[in-house]
């Protein structure tokens, strides 16, 4: 892990961000917490996450596209630590693709 | 004559609205019968009324939300209720003959028993989760889907969809612009009062009045949001009243401008009603949206956080998210929909769709035809 690295707590901030509620921020999210069974993200919500990563960490962040390739167990179980780690990948193996912030 | 077996589901999302398309048809002089549990369905249907009984099973509640919801609706309640209903359909079949078997989207038994007799059968798709497809999204969801009805032993075809007729209570200003084959009949809501009686002077012309339900939920969650809903609406006492459809215990001690009823005739009361708050559950958005009076949507589960999309989509309410809205936000979003008048016209413009389209007899005109097709 790097400093570049993106952290679980960007993972929250952008969920934040992305869902409009900061509530979020204070309800203590780690990396195992499940976005579906502990912060009740529903496909809409992911779409707004998927959309804001995007922007953030560049296109080759593709969440709806990482979802997709998910089987139904591995969906209800997704966490935010999975979700950091995959921008992460997508990062490194993509560094052209237009980094944001 | 025709004759019409109704394969339902004891729910009451998905059993109103067979039961009025079923009174359409009585209407247009055909005949019915049911396939049900006799509890359920025998004050619903009446003491002549032909059913064939299924017995009464109980399903474990089905878990939180989301895909876990969808997985544990299709293991815990729409598998083992095919599995359950099939021989009492079978039976159904052989004694009643009907022409045409028509089948809740969920009782798959109901498909199911038409094929082994070589009876068309039509659909009945009384929720939003499958006429749009949503789960295109997931193709390991939407596999794992068609494996759970693999499993019932069918050939390959989807028992979800007839090839006959699909009827679905709802209209393209719900659906959007999606194009369905010409056996899907969009035929708007088709509608049901409920028994109960209400006090219209408790109401306060001077007021607006605002409806506030998530449905036959009766849970902790369900105590924990009308609890929000009712800290949301005490400060708008000088303005606005509610009434909360729900079991009176989970609302113990409600601010003076909120009203606790376990029952309310819905149809009756919409047309005194400012705005709905609800769990986006297909039947009570359609009662509104029918009436005119926009929503602020709170879904929980299965297909409602689809419908909850489509009326926001259509301009006729605003979605906040159910476990975690607080009651700032909530009366934030009441004051919105109440203050804002698009809101009521965008939802009297759906209302207008669901006339158009006929809603029962709509769909019992479709049922005939396939039922003068099968001769």
């Amino acid at each position: 892990m790097t400093a570049d690295d993106v952290s679980t707590d960007d993972i929250a901030r952008a969920l934040a961000a992305a869902i409009g509620d900061e509530s979020l921020l204070s309800a203590g999210l780690s990396a195992a917490t499940r976005l579906e069974g502990d912060l009740c993200l529903d496909s809409l919500d992911l779409t707004a996450v998927g959309a804001l990563l995007r922007e953030r960490y560049g296109t080759a962040v593709d969440l709806t596209g990482y979802v997709a390739g998910l089987d139904i167990d591995e969906i209800i179980e997704l966490t935010v630590g999975e979700v950091a780690a995959y921008v992460n990948r997508r990062r490194a193996a993509w560094p052209q693709a237009g980094q944001g912030r | 004559m025709s004759r019409f077996l109704f394969v339902p589901l004891p729910l009451t999302g998905h059993a109103h609205p067979a039961l009025a398309v079923a009174d359409a048809l009585s209407v247009r002089g055909h005949d019915v019968a049911w396939c049900g549990p006799e509890a359920y369905f025998r004050p619903l249907i009446g003491p002549d009324a032909t059913l064939f009984p299924t017995g009464t099973r109980l399903f474990r509640d089905q878990a939180g939300h989301g895909i876990a919801a969808l997985k544990s609706m299709w293991q815990r309640y729409i598998i083992p209720m095919a599995r359950f209903i099939l021989p009492a359909a079978d039976r159904a079949i052989l004694e009643y003959r009907p022409d045409v078997v028509v089948a809740d989207q969920y009782a798959l038994a109901g498909p199911l028993a038409a094929r082994q007799h070589g009876l068309p059968w039509a659909t009945l798709a009384t929720g939003a989760m499958e006429l749009t497809h949503p789960l295109a999204a997931l193709p390991q969801v939407d596999a794992w889907v068609r494996a759970q009805q693999a499993s019932l032993g069918h050939d390959a075809s989807d028992l979800l969809f007839s090839p006959y007729l699909v009827i679905a209570f709802t209209t393209s200003a719900l659906t959007g612009a999606q194009a369905f084959p010409g056996h899907f009949a969009l035929t708007g809501p088709a509608m049901l009062e409920r028994p109960g009686a209400f006090a219209w002077d408790l109401l306060d012309p001077a007021r607006r009045t605002v409806l506030i339900t998530v449905g036959t939920l009766a849970t902790s969650l369900a105590a924990d949001f009308y609890r929000r809903a009712a800290e949301a609406i005490a400060p708008l006492a000088a303005t606005v009243q509610a009434i909360v459809a729900g079991p009176p215990d989970l609302l113990p001690d409600p601010p003076g401008n909120v009203l606790v009823m376990p029952r309310v005739p819905m149809l009756a009361l919409m047309p005194a009603l400012d705005a709905v708050i609800c769990h986006a559950g297909m039947n009570t958005v359609c009662e509104a949206l029918a009436h005119g009076v926009p929503l602020v949507l709170a879904p929980i589960r299965h297909d409602q956080p689809v419908v909850a999309a489509q009326v926001v989509r259509a301009g006729a309410g605003i979605r906040v998210p159910f476990s975690r809205v607080s009651p700032g936000q909530l009366r934030a979003a009441l004051i919105t929909v109440l203050g804002d008048p698009s809101y009521r016209l965008m939802a009297a413009e759906v209302g207008d769709s669901f006339a158009a389209a006929g809603g029962a007899a709509a769909a019992a005109a479709r049922l005939e035809g396939v039922a003068q097709g099968a001769r």
